[in-house]
């Protein structure tokens, strides 16, 4: 049983990090240029912060453990980046052109999830999932493990029967030593459980000597990166320790977060580099600490009440 | 994007050090330090079958006084001084017992009482860390006093008293009185506790046996856990010794979390280049492929 403590700090901190979330959007942050199209030259800098937010949010309306300021905040953080999203035609536009993209599929997950839906774009998933070239393109596996589950969550027909294939490739599958890890690794396991569970929903799905395995290692994780004030990824190890069952890493980690928190929910991604003086540097810089911690939150919550995950 | 690196920001530096020690201390510092890096390598050469003796005269009593320097590293590696017969790389090395012998003559164990057990928890973390201290150096010296007692029978009652006499083998079958309990980790202080065991890792002997070793037993997965925090801090040397805990384990017949011959080829390859480490990793090895029996 998570400790009531921990529970309080891991709510304080999610609600804090969507507040700060939802102000920088307000102010225009993170918003596509007027002029953008399905050209995106870079998907990371255009439209990954919006898929992360409404990653957040989605997760906060799925999970249902959150107070009515928050739901109706996160409520608008979606109604916002579809809105950016031409109500999904851009994301649309852009497979119909470039089908290799796996973006598109990546983004739309997280609005289909909470509601928001684009039929035509749910035709052409489907219809190429039937490509073997697009099936074959090389990827990370835990990236795989990403497609696989956005096409679980939007109920497309086509999906993959092979997840304990598609898991076993990971590096996590490998239940190698422990040690023989860095920090792009430590990303790699923790997008791994975040796909294989959706985030949290289904810690079943995870097979049992690969759980029992980041229940052994993860408390040694969080230390490591602890220490060296690596709190995004700190941040994605505590989603994890919630994703996968009974949380084994205490509440040092939370502890540690909720101390570097600012006043206005901002949480600095790590210890090494100061936050920048102006505030929308400082939303580029750390907005994936902000969509970390709200995530954090509240599977943690949801999963110490009983892991209440039902479809939005 | 590199692999984590501690900032170490407990640690004195250098020059904070030096700010607060007289020069005079810091040359006795380092011949006392370059003495236990002789020992440990003279060790480590006895277990590894190089030939030569442990304790070298004039290294020992009977020809003439024994440096104080090298008593002094006797304490340190303690039980560590007589590793190459307790695993059975050497037969009985009686210069090692002499050298040891004499060594806890001229600092007698008496000078670090066993704490006893306490029920009230520490006040604050340094008394925490002292009491913690007292502990591990407590259990060392009966380490050392067990194999004293046995390699030198009655004699060793007038150098350690209580260790064959009439009260010896209360708490042990051993001949030596244990000094009360052993470190025990409270929940998720793995961390703290798998540092202390790193301290007492000259327990981690054949022949040595008692409540270090049931703790050890019962927390694998602590010691496991320790042992890889250490590789991710390039801490090597209590890496070192938390995988040799490990081994001693395996040698026990324990199952372990974590495969155990991997870490030693990590920790090996990278070094810190002390004899004391190197001394630490050839014990685990001789541990994994000898039992400990």
């Amino acid at each position: 049983m998570t400790d009531h403590r921990i529970l309080a700090t891991a709510q304080q901190l999610g609600s804090r990090a969507m507040s700060w979330l939802h102000t920088c959007h307000e102010r225009g942050f993170g918003r596509l240029p007027d002029d953008v199209t399905i050209d995106l030259a870079d998907p990371n800098n255009a439209y990954k912060p919006l898929a992360e937010s409404a990653l957040a949010a989605s997760l906060v309306l799925r999970d249902g453990v959150t107070g009515p300021e928050d739901a109706r905040i996160a409520r608008e953080l979606l109604d916002f980046g579809w809105s950016q999203l031409r109500e999904g035609n851009l994301l649309y536009e852009r497979l119909l052109r470039y089908p290799v993209m796996t973006d598109p599929l990546e983004t739309y997950v997280h609005f289909a999830r909470s509601g928001y839906r684009h039929p035509a774009l749910e035709e052409l998933l489907e219809s190429l999932a039937k490509v073997r070239g697009i099936q074959a393109i090389e990827m990370m596996p835990n990236r795989r493990l990403a497609l696989a589950n956005a096409r679980r969550v939007i109920g497309l027909r086509n999906q993959p029967d092979d997840w304990p294939e598609l898991t076993a490739r990971t590096w996590l599958g490998a239940t190698p030593e422990p040690w023989a890890i860095d920090w792009l690794t430590g990303y790699h396991i923790t997008h791994a459980v975040f796909h294989l569970t959706d985030w949290g929903a289904q810690p079943e799905s995870m097979p049992e000597p690969m759980r029992d395995y980041v229940r052994n290692w993860l408390p040694v994780w969080v230390d490591t990166w602890l220490e060296v004030g690596q709190w995004d990824l700190v941040g994605e190890l505590l989603v994890v320790d919630s994703c996968i069952g009974e949380p084994v890493t205490g509440a040092q980690g939370w502890e540690a977060l909720a101390a570097i928190q600012r006043e206005d929910g901002l949480i600095p991604r790590e210890s090494a580099e100061p936050v920048s003086d102006d505030p929308e540097q400082a939303f580029r810089d750390h907005e994936h600490t902000a969509v970390v911690a709200v995530v954090a939150g509240t599977v943690t919550l949801s999963r110490a009440l009983g892991g209440a995950a039902v479809p939005a | 994007m590199n692999a984590p690196r501690p900032r170490n920001t407990a640690k004195p530096t250098s020059k904070e050090k030096h700010a607060t020690m007289p020069t005079a201390d810091l040359a006795l510092r380092d011949e006392y330090a370059a003495a236990v890096e002789r020992l440990a390598g003279h060790t480590l050469d006895a277990l590894r079958g190089a030939g030569g003796a442990v304790a070298p005269a004039p290294a020992f009593p009977g020809t003439g006084p024994v440096p104080r320097p090298v008593l002094a590293a006797a304490r340190v590696l303690g039980p560590d001084v007589l590793a190459p017969q307790a695993l059975g790389a050497t037969g009985p090395d009686e210069q090692a017992v002499l050298l040891l012998a004499e060594a806890h003559r001229a600092f007698p164990p008496s000078a670090f009482p066993a704490p006893a057990p306490s029920t009230v928890p520490p006040a604050d973390a340094d008394q925490e860390r002292a009491a913690g201290a007292a502990l591990v150096t407590a259990w060392r010296d009966w380490g050392t006093a067990v194999l004293l007692a046995r390699a030198l029978g009655p004699a060793a009652d007038a150098l350690l008293p209580g260790a064959t006499g009439e009260n010896a083998g209360e708490d042990t079958d051993l001949g030596a009185p244990q000094p009360g309990h052993a470190p025990h980790p409270e929940p998720y202080a793995w961390q703290a506790w798998s540092v202390r065991m790193a301290q007492l890792s000259a327990l981690a002997l054949p022949g040595l046996d008692g409540p270090v070793h049931d703790a050890a037993r019962e927390h694998s997965l602590a010691l496991a856990r320790g042992a890889v925090r250490s590789v991710l801090r390039c801490d090597q040397r209590v890496a070192a010794r938390l995988t040799r805990w490990l081994a001693w384990l395996a040698a026990d017949g324990r199952e372990l979390p974590l495969e155990v011959e991997p870490m030693l080829e990590r920790i090996r390859t990278v070094g810190d280049g002390s004899a004391r480490t190197a001394l630490e990793l050839a014990v685990a090895e001789r541990l994994l492929t000898g039992g400990v029996s």
